[in-house]
This record gives C-alpha cells, structure tokens and sequence, in this order.
C-alpha cells in the first residue's frame, strides 16, 4: 500500500535559511496522509478553528489502512499505522516548525576572522547600539511631549488631534525602525485611508505593526501586553483607534468583533490592519487564517512582510524572549531587512464562505512571502489540541471501533451503533 | 573557537548511542534526533515532560497518546532513542514486533493478558464501544488465538502478527 514515505526533497526550496526544506506530515501515516493532502484540506475549508478538514482527512486515511486480517486478534494487535503515526509526529511535526527559530550561525572560526568578528561585535554594541538608544530615547522624549500637547491642546478638535497624533506615532515608529537601521523596502502602491477596507498581514513580530506604521499609519488589533509596551498600547494607540483584547477570553474576541465592524464602517478612522495568525510565525511558514478580518464583507488589502535573516532573524518567539529583549537583540544587530508587499485588493466571491475567502488571501500573501502553509491554528500554542477537540481523536477511535466489531459479527455491531448513535442523540 | 552545533555530544556520546540502539540510527540520525529533542524539552532539563509530549498537536490526537505518553514519561535522551529505535528503517521486524508487544504489555509482565487487551481497547476504541462489547471482543479474541489463561508470550504474539505488514518507519529529520 505505501510505495514511499518520502515528499520530492525538491519541491520546497530555501537553502540558505537553515531550516530543513520537507515537512513531517509527508513522512506520517505512510503515504496515506501527506502535507498536500493537507494543504488541499485546508483549502478545502474548515468550520471550527481546526477544522473538519483534519478530522475527514484522519478518517479517510485511517480507513485506507484497516487491516484486512481475517481474524479478529491480529486485527486487534496490529497497532502498527497509530504507532507510526505518533513516532513520526514525536520525531517531527509541521506544527512546532512553524514556531523555531532559526539558529545563529557564527562565522567566527579562524585566526583572520576572529578579530574581525570581535570589532563587528564591539562596534555593534559599544558603538551602534548606545547611539541607536540615544535616537530613541530622544525620539521617545520629543514624541511624549509633542504628543501630549498636541493630546491636551487640540481637545476640542477631535480630527485635526487624530491626524496629529497619527502623524507622530508614525514619527515614532520610523525612530523605531531607524533604531535598528532597518532596511526596509515597499512594494505596490501606498494604502489609503478608506471606509470598508481591512489590511490584513502575515505575523513574525510586534515589530510588523511598526514597519508598516512607519510608512502609513495604522491602527491594529492585538493581544494586550504587560510592562512598556502595554503602557504604549493603552497611552499611546489608543487615540488612533487600536483595540486590544486578550486572545483566551471568548467575550473579548466577541466584542472586538463588534468593534472591528464599527470602526470598518467608520470613514474617519485609521486603516485597520489585522494580523490574521493570532500569533507569530516565524516568517517560513505561516498558520491558519482566522475568519474575523474576512467576515466583516469589506474588501480586504493583503500585506506580505519577508524578513531576511542575513543579521537577525525578526521572529518573536514571546514564549522564550520578553518584547525588550528582542528589541535589544534587534538593536545589536548590524540590520533588519525586510521587503513589505502591498498586494492586490481582493473581494469576497459570491458563492465563497468566509473561510475560503480567508484561505484565498493567505495563499496569496504565502505565495509572495515564499512562506509554507501548515494547517493549524496558531492557537495550538495557548491549548492542547486533543483537549480542545476531543472530537478528532473520538472519531479516528469510532474508526477502529467498528473495524473491530465487524469482527464480532453482525449482532454486536449493531449493539455498538446503536449505543453510538444513543450517545449522539445526547 | 569553533562552536559546538552538535550543542555538545561529542563522539564519544553519538557511538554509545549508536551502539545502544543496536546501530539503528546513523550519526546523522542521532544528530537530527538530539535536536529534536533539545526542542521539545523546554527550558533543557534532560527530559521530556507529558506536557511538552502532549503538546505536539499530531500526537495528542492519537488514539494510543495516553500510552505513549507513559513510555516516553521523563526519558532521557538515551531512551529516546531507544524507543524510537524501532521505528528506524534498519529496525527488523522482529524490533518491531517487540515495540508493539511493549505497547500492549500494560502491567509490563512479559505476557499480554486479558487485563493488558481491555485496557488497550479502552484507548483504541474509547467510548464506541461499550463495556459489554470490550469485554465480548477480549474474550472472542483470546479464545480464538487459544491463549493461556497467563495471556500471550512474546512467541505467541510474534506468530499472531505474521500475516501483518508493520508498516513502522519514520525518517528522522537531518539538516545535510
């Protein structure tokens, strides 16, 4: 049945990056279940978060694999397909990919080197790294009190005090980048502030918001930090329009919801720019789309940001790095390259459901990313899978169930459909 | 000054690996596998926790996790791979078929009993079968690979597998 368990090394390319090109799921569940298959299911469509699309894809898989065995104790005993399944996702998986970090690769190894990488690592941090702070510090004083007066003064004329308070927070946000002598280049046109629009964009750091930022102005939704950041959040982008919520509370997610309908509708707002994800990928891959930026039937610009990791790699993995430290980790280094795409506006088709419209837009932001699409839900981070779903692992369970009473004749599957589908009723 | 990017294993530790897991495992392998390792063993404590275990997506909805999670419960890394010796492409099937015996052998007394097979159904099947059903299967089952009233011995197991494929190969991930 399985020819070979192996995807094409040469279908995914990327040498340089120092990330293993093929993904684990070709390898699971013999050929049976590869990353296509996934991808496919993915396009597919899913109706909760993570989908009936895995759960058929489990189901078909599994029964492709019965065992044909005659009687009923090697049927019993031939665990072989489950086990190969959980050894190959212990081994690797397609989800933990999406959240590593590449690995530094020093290039200090011989006598002429070594001192040239030591003056680099001097000048980067006893020369442009307490410059680079000093630019921001300074920039962080004259943002404060600019942005204060301008926030007490103009009271009374709430949208001349946007638009000031807009173009300082982009003032701020280019310190920012220039405090990590970030190399950034835009493709497409620039966007534009217009009601029934929603930006939405590939996540791999809270840096994303201040590239973008510093070119145009945006207003986002985002978790809701502690510490400077959260001070920033609440002070600061507030006044544009930002929301915050916290991504475990459902009744958060229901009222940003709300408020993202409201502020869409709003002609006088700050574009709205959306991180889809819900977390942060690290710029090879990128994980399920969430619906909310697709439902509120405005059209929708997709943004695409890829990060070169030639100096640093911009990916923040908040469960392993505070936010200051990876801005000081961005800040010794020599530069942040990155090229930011302004794609194509792309509307809702008549006959797509949100979750396919959702899909369409992360293709087309992978395709110009160069990223690979994984079919989780980024979310798979903050809860366990199978505690979540008890669903998926009931019905690969159902599968092997009825492969096993089909051994005990007719009678007793019957018994077991019918308490089964006592329980369903329930 | 060069830098360890092996994180430290030196020659010495990959070769009593490789002779540990019987040759199983290339260099290469052991490589792919200790950094495996090195990542889902958060915080580097030498040891994987049935949290971090459960936290990989693919495997917590696996029928047989629960099991899993218990043999590789706090296993070191020379354990891992051990256990995963048997998934290796140059594991016989005779490795093979002493992984699956492990699996099922519950209580762990070299005999798969009718305790050892209830059990396991409960993980394969969960609630689509009822208890009456777990029980008549259990019962069906031993009786017709005539088992003594001790349970199946390895032997035993070995000659009830023989018609199946064992289709257990995983490729390890290498960055050559």
């Amino acid at each position: 049945m399985v020819s070979s368990p192996r995807s094409s090394p040469g279908s995914d390319h990327q040498p340089s990056n120092g990330y293993p090109t093929r993904l684990s799921s070709a390898r699971k569940l013999g050929s049976s279940l590869n990353l296509q298959d996934l991808e496919e299911a993915t396009l597919k469509g899913k109706a909760d978060g993570s989908g009936d699309h895995l759960q058929d894809l489990y189901v078909k898989a599994e029964q492709r694999r019965m065992s044909n065995s005659e009687e009923l104790m090697p049927a019993l005993l031939d665990i072989s397909a489950l086990l190969q399944d959980a050894a190959g996702a212990i081994v690797d998986d397609s989800f933990l990919r999406c959240f590593q970090s590449l690995s530094v690769d020093p290039w200090n190894w011989n006598l002429y080197l070594f001192p040239t990488w030591v003056v680099g690592v001097l000048l980067r941090y006893l020369i442009l790294f307490p410059l680079r702070l000093l630019l921001l510090m300074g920039g962080f004083l004259i943002f404060f009190i600019c942005f204060y007066t301008v926030h007490f003064v103009l009271k009374g004329f709430p949208q001349k005090r946007m638009e000031c308070e807009r173009r300082l927070v982009r003032f701020q946000c280019q310190i920012f980048v220039a405090s990590w002598t970030g190399v950034i280049r835009y493709h497409g046109p620039r966007p534009v502030n217009r009601p029934n629009h929603v930006w939405v964009c590939n996540h791999t750091s809270m840096i994303d918001y201040i590239i973008l930022t510093a070119y145009s102005p945006f207003c986002v939704i985002m978790q809701l930090h502690p510490g400077w950041v959260g001070f920033l959040q609440t002070q600061v982008l507030n006044c544009l329009g930002c929301l915050w919520f916290n991504r475990t509370e459902v009744k958060d997610r229901m009222l940003v919801m709300q408020r993202m309908k409201q502020h869409v509708a709003n002609p006088n707002t700050t574009p709205l720019l959306i991180f889809p994800e819900g977390t942060c990928v690290n710029n090879e891959y990128t994980v399920m789309f969430k619906r909310g930026a697709f439902d509120l039937g405005a059209t929708v610009c997709p943004v695409a940001i890829k990060y070169n990791k030639i100096f640093v790699d911009a990916f923040w993995n908040s469960r392993r790095q505070s936010f200051t430290n990876h801005i000081l980790k961005l800040m010794t280094s020599w530069a942040v390259v990155c090229d930011v795409y302004f794609l194509e506006p792309q509307t809702q088709g008549p006959e797509e459901r949100s979750d396919q419209f959702a899909d369409r837009v992360q293709r087309l932001i992978a395709k110009r990313a160069n990223l690979k699409i994984a079919p989780w839900d980024g979310y798979l981070k903050y809860y366990n899978l199978a505690a979540k779903h008890p669903d998926l692992i009931e019905k690969r369970r159902r599968i092997l169930a009825d492969r096993i009473s089909a051994h005990l004749g007719s009678g007793a599957s019957d018994i077991s459909t019918l308490a089964r589908d006592s329980q369903e009723a329930q | 000054m060069g830098q360890a990017m092996s994180f430290g294993l030196t020659q010495y530790d990959v070769e009593e690996l490789m002779e540990y897991c019987g040759g199983k495992f290339s260099q290469a392998e052991i490589e792919g596998l200790y950094k495996r390792f090195r990542s889902l063993d958060r915080g580097h404590k030498g040891y994987i926790s049935a949290e971090e275990f459960m936290n990989i997506p693919e495997l917590s909805i696996n029928p047989l996790a629960r099991r899993l999670e218990r043999m590789f419960e706090t296993v070191n890394f020379k354990d891992f791979v051990g256990i995963l010796a048997a998934f290796s492409k140059r594991a016989s099937r005779d490795d093979r078929v002493r992984f699956i015996f492990t699996v099922f052998d519950m209580d762990g007394d070299g005999h798969v009993g009718a305790e050892d097979l209830d059990l396991m159904l409960r993980q394969l099947a969960g609630q689509s079968l009822s208890e009456e059903d777990i029980s008549t299967v259990v019962k069906k089952a031993l009786q017709e690979a005539s088992t003594p009233a001790a349970g199946l011995s390895y032997d035993d197991f070995k000659k009830l597998l023989q018609g199946s494929q064992l289709l257990m190969q995983v490729e390890v991930p290498s960055d050559t």
